[in-house]
């Protein structure tokens, strides 16, 4: 059946290659395009003027670097707190056994269960009698608790998966437990879980709702100077300058995480 | 789900216990401080009002409110219309590709596949500034059919249609992908067994692959709509000002109309009504799991 399918022209395919093309990749070309245009006046089909005029004026706006710096400053905080205590629990879940392990482990699914933004409300409130809101670590906290899903349930598989029987041999000859973890599983898990990790960050670079909702006006990340950009701003470079500058990240999170994602247990982690 | 610590001897049981939960305390703690008590407390301070006295009292006076006042239901209403239209489109759109990608191989689908899981890689931020650019005021879809002598399309940025193409946009990877692996679930065998005796494309569509593929389209629903109805981002930017989707309104309600109570009662009642789909999308994201 295949062979035969082969044979014949793919017209679905083609469809679908072209109709994607056109829907998915053509919008984030004209962006592409904008930031490296000096000149593009209505009617002309192409730009009138190339060049990288705006990238200097972007980069040279305080606005625009004092935002890079608070994304990266609080992904990477996030990050780092987020392995810090998600990866010593990955490993509890997978390995050891003790009471009520089951139903603490499916209790980080209590958030997926509620529409996103009622519950950052639901948190707003709570945050608003701590005075946490428009801090720096009121937008913390509220990204973290987003991360722990993912850096749970992943690096909770991917301790399962390693060979049980190899850590046995170590122990036998005498190597420490921190040994083996250190020498036989890290290196197996590591892959999966700096997969996590880098997804991890990924996410909390371009987590909106939680940082406009809690960190505003005193904290703002790419994307919160992103959507003043397109409520206020009339040069349309600089937001497509800053375009091209977010997406940054998820070009090497293509680069190194498309495996895991296209991977089914990626897929199953969704209910799929 | 029966392993256990290659030196698990008798005795170290009870050690065993404390270091494991020890090691899962501060997750579990920060899903208990900041997913279940704001749900619970959210609720309780809803419904138990501060009164005139120095006490409180039992009153769904908010909730009356909101049900009763014409602006926060046509935005009821409005987040409704956008979560059942993404939904269907969604479906429409995602079916035919999961069922391409499934059923045909080689390099064609692979394309194919990464241009569907693509969204996936773009912030919704960006995708709001792309769908300005295109189709916008003097998008470039304006840009073409001007050069051609056609004129100016209707253009749905601040109309409902601008959050219901973002939407679809920003969930297509998802979808696909939890079709996709719905479908892994139906053999070639079943299918080639129908075609054998002579039943059509549809037939087999309609009475094979369908009936199986029920549970998957409900979790992709599901998901879909937990997403959209409380969606913020793509309906603040490109949407109407008001009607305005349950999102906007709750940040406006919150951060801009000072009314944290009002916000709150606006998000149980986004709470209420994704209830069932959200329990029924745990339950099987759960199952799934512990296969």
């Amino acid at each position: 059946m295949a062979e035969t399918l082969d044979r014949r022209i793919d017209w679905t395919g083609i469809f679908f290659a072209v109709v994607l093309t056109i829907v998915i990749i053509f919008p984030l070309l004209v962006v592409g395009t904008w930031a490296f245009t000096n000149v593009w006046r209505y009617p002309s089909v192409i730009p009138q003027e190339f060049g990288l005029r705006y990238w200097y004026t972007t980069l040279a706006r305080a606005d625009v670097w004092s935002s890079i710096s608070m994304s990266i400053s609080l992904a990477c905080m996030v990050t780092f707190l987020s392995a810090l205590i998600c990866l010593p629990a990955a490993y509890a879940f997978a390995r050891l056994d003790f009471p009520g392990r089951n139903i603490l482990f499916f209790s980080f699914l209590a958030g997926q269960a509620f529409p996103k933004f009622g519950l950052l409300v639901a948190i707003a409130g709570i945050f608003l009698q701590l005075n946490l809101i428009g801090t720096f670590w009121g937008v913390v906290l509220i990204q973290l608790v987003g991360t722990l899903l993912f850096m749970i349930w992943i690096p909770v598989a991917a301790f399962q998966a390693v060979d049980r029987r190899m850590e046995e041999a170590a122990r036998d000859v005498g190597a420490s437990p921190i040994r083996v973890f250190w020498s036989i599983t890290l290196p197996q898990a590591g892959p999966t879980i700096a997969a996590a990790v880098m997804l991890t960050f990924v996410n909390t670079f371009y987590e909106t709702e939680g940082a406009w909702l809690i960190g505003a006006p005193a904290i703002r990340t790419m994307p919160v100077l992103m959507i003043s950009f397109i409520n206020n701003q009339p040069v349309i470079q600089f937001g497509a300058v800053l375009s091209v500058l977010l997406w940054v990240p998820s070009f090497f999170a293509i680069l190194f995480a498309r495996r895991v994602i296209s991977s089914g247990s990626f897929a199953r982690g969704f209910g799929g | 789900m029966t392993d256990r610590p290659a030196d698990d001897i008798a005795g170290a049981g009870r050690g065993k216990w404390g270091i494991g939960l020890l090691l899962v305390a501060a997750p579990v703690l920060l899903v208990c401080w900041l997913v279940i008590y704001p749900i619970i407390s959210a609720v309780a301070r809803t419904v138990w009002l501060p009164n005139e006295g120095s006490g409180s009292a039992f009153s769904l006076e908010t909730y009356q409110f909101f049900f009763s006042d014409q602006y926060s239901l046509n935005n009821l209403y409005l987040t409704l219309w956008t979560t059942f239209v993404c939904a269907f489109i969604l479906i429409i759109i995602c079916l035919p590709i999961a069922l391409y990608l499934r059923f045909s191989g080689g390099k064609l689908p692979a394309y194919v596949q990464g241009l569907a899981i693509f969204p996936m890689f773009v912030p919704s931020i960006v995708l709001s500034y792309a769908f300005i650019r295109v189709l916008g005021p003097n998008g470039t879809v304006d840009l073409l059919l001007n050069a051609v002598g056609l004129p100016k399309i209707r253009s749905p940025y601040l109309t409902p249609w601008g959050p219901v193409i973002g939407l679809v946009w920003d969930h297509i990877p998802l979808t696909v992908l939890i079709l996709v692996s719905g479908l892994g679930g139906i053999s070639n065998q079943s299918v080639e067994a129908a075609r054998d005796v002579g039943a059509g494309r549809l037939a087999v569509l309609w009475y094979i692959i369908l009936p199986r593929l029920t549970n998957s389209i409900l979790v992709a629903v599901s998901f879909s709509i937990l997403g959209i109805f409380s969606a913020f981002t793509l309906p603040y930017v490109l949407g109407p000002a008001a009607p305005e989707m349950m999102g906007p309104f709750m940040q406006r309600t919150f951060r801009e109309l000072l009314d944290p109570t009002s916000a709150i009662t606006q998000a149980v009642v986004a709470f209420a009504f994704c209830l069932v789909f959200g329990l029924f999308y745990v339950y099987s994201v759960a199952k799934n799991r512990r296969e």
